[in-house]
């Protein structure tokens, strides 16, 4: 019997197999739906609108989907066949199908899933899709933490990445103005997004000075709320080539639960760390290849603690790098390059699958130039909960012929 | 006048030695006879070995603030009173950490690395929260 005791052990990984599946699959079609601070529309109605358009993005037949991944919808609680339910809705019998409970984790999640299923011969093309009402009818909204936290009036993502944000300035030294530069990038790349709930350019100063929400949290590093939905289709990379749209080879992925007690306020390495190795060396490249990346940014110190853990930066470097405005899409690392879930709207997710594929097909609103190598970034699990889990995902994506 | 109670845990057999101890005025956690690991919230075995060979702790009652927030914008109507206050993260002397809100201190005072001992509040005849306030 094999003994796996610890971290280092986790090196048994088989990348022989892994390597195997490198750009053999491919996302052939995106799609979002209508959002933003729009009532009256279900977390389905979403769900099948975006799903419709990716179908018809990719320009694949409906009957020729065998696959259907849903993201469990949130602040609606459990939904017992949510997935079946929005393949029924589309027409699709599928010989697989699940609901997801990944959080912001799960879109990258699916896309992992669908290309092991299509690796293993249970599926040719795979449909993956979420919908989000905030204000759904007739559900009460959840709470999100834990009986050890909520008594306390520690609720939701918000208190969870505060604590977050006051661990880094005390280890590295940030302030908030460092933060503000995350937040003043990626209005900038939303500003040339059409979709995006905010457009209008902000100043640092405008960041300083918008209202305290959880300190050391300003309102402007904090994601938006947004009701609507994404979708994305996968399949082979050969029939990907015979579709309407270059494809996005799914170059590597990696998948971290990082399920340490309290610990995932540590900043630096752990999951995400793992998860960004793993999906680097399925794709035979390092952090220093990526022309862009769409980062996960739920609350601004979320997108400090990827830069560390997916090998952007050094507790050392992240502040200058920061500070020198970076992120922008003139700057080291083009990130959020449709606006992210601080200023494009928060679609769990979707929304990076959707701009990590325009860039590598070139048809991004603020495009990198000859863009070859993206990657796209997911995090959730439940990391309010007790003890906090942590799911990181990670995608590289690249440029198809 | 219409009053929103703030939510209070559900006591479950898990979960009973811990909030008994509150009750008494003792901070407790679980302890693995086994591999001496101890861990906090509780759960029914041991996260290092499995193990279901588990025994309560009494702890010190005394650590640092290893984090802190100021809630402004409260997520639920019961503790729109209270804002702005404070959440902390106490790193306990035995290793394990925990949520609480640090009293007998105003949020401006608030530290990382500041010393705190542990105090009782009751809530109701089932309830009493640990909370911390600044070491004397």
């Amino acid at each position: 019997m094999v003994r796996h005791t610890g971290y280092r052990e986790r090196e048994y990984f088989t990348m022989a197999d892994l390597n195997a599946l490198r750009d053999r699959t491919a996302i052939a079609g995106i799609g979002l739906s209508r959002f933003g601070k729009i009532f009256g529309i279900s977390a389905m109605g979403f769900a099948l609108e975006a799903s419709r358009n990716a179908i018809e993005d990719a320009g694949v037949e409906r009957d020729a989907i065998d696959g259907v991944l849903v993201l469990m919808p949130p602040v609606m609680g459990e939904q017992h066949g949510w997935a079946s339910r929005v393949a029924a809705h589309l027409g699709i019998t599928p010989s697989f199908c699940s609901t997801m409970d990944m959080g912001g984790a799960t879109p990258i999640g699916m896309i992992q899933m669908a290309a092991m299923l299509i690796h293993g011969g249970m599926c040719s093309t795979v449909l993956c899709a979420f919908g989000c009402q905030n204000s759904p009818q007739g559900t009460l909204p959840m709470l999100f933490g834990s009986e050890f936290s909520i008594p306390y009036g520690d609720i939701g993502a918000i208190t969870f990445m505060s604590h977050v944000g006051r661990r880094q300035m005390h280890e590295l030294g940030l302030r908030s103005e460092h933060y503000g530069q995350i937040a003043v990038a990626f209005r900038a790349h939303a500003a040339t997004n059409p979709a995006a709930q905010k457009r209008d350019p902000i100043t640092l100063e405008d960041h300083q000075s918008s209202r305290t929400i959880v300190d050391p949290l300003h309102l402007l590093d904090c994601c938006l709320v947004t009701n609507g939905g994404g979708a994305c289709i996968v399949t082979g990379a050969d029939r990907a080539r015979d579709l309407r749209q270059p494809p996005a080879l799914v170059s590597g992925f990696g998948q971290v639960h990082s399920s340490e007690i309290i610990k995932p306020y540590d900043n630096g390495r752990g999951g995400g760390a793992e998860a960004a190795e793993r999906a680097y060396r399925m794709a035979g490249i390092s952090a220093k290849d990526v022309q862009v990346v769409q980062l996960y940014d739920g609350f601004t110190p979320l997108v400090v603690h990827e830069l560390l853990a997916y090998g952007f930066c050094t507790p050392e470097t992240v502040g200058d790098f920061l500070a020198g405005g970076n992120l922008g899409i003139n700057g080291r690392l083009p990130s959020n390059t449709a606006g992210g879930l601080l200023s494009e709207g928060h679609l769990s997710g979707f929304g990076h699958v959707a701009e990590g594929v325009r860039q590598v097909r070139r048809t991004s609103h603020c495009q990198v130039p000859d863009c070859e190598i993206s990657m796209i970034t997911g995090y959730g699990g439940a990391p309010h909960e007790a003890p906090p889990t942590v799911a990181y995902t990670v995608a590289i994506l690249r440029r198809g012929g | 006048m219409f009053q929103i109670d703030k939510p209070r845990p559900a006591i479950t057999e898990d979960t009973q030695p811990y909030w008994e101890g509150t009750k008494q005025g003792e901070l407790r956690a679980q302890r693995c006879r086994g591999c001496r690991h101890l861990w906090l919230p509780p759960a029914i075995l041991c996260p290092k070995c499995l193990s279901e060979d588990v025994e309560w702790e009494r702890l010190a009652g005394r650590g640092t603030i290893y984090s802190f927030i100021v809630v402004h914008r409260p997520q639920h109507p019961a503790f729109l009173e209270d804002a702005p206050y404070n959440v902390a993260i106490v790193e306990l002397d035995e290793g394990v950490r925990m949520h609480t809100n640090v009293v007998e201190c105003a949020n401006e005072e608030l530290a990382v690395g500041m010393p705190v001992e542990v105090v009782f509040e009751k809530i109701d005849d089932n309830v009493t929260l640990p909370k911390f306030r600044p070491a004397r």
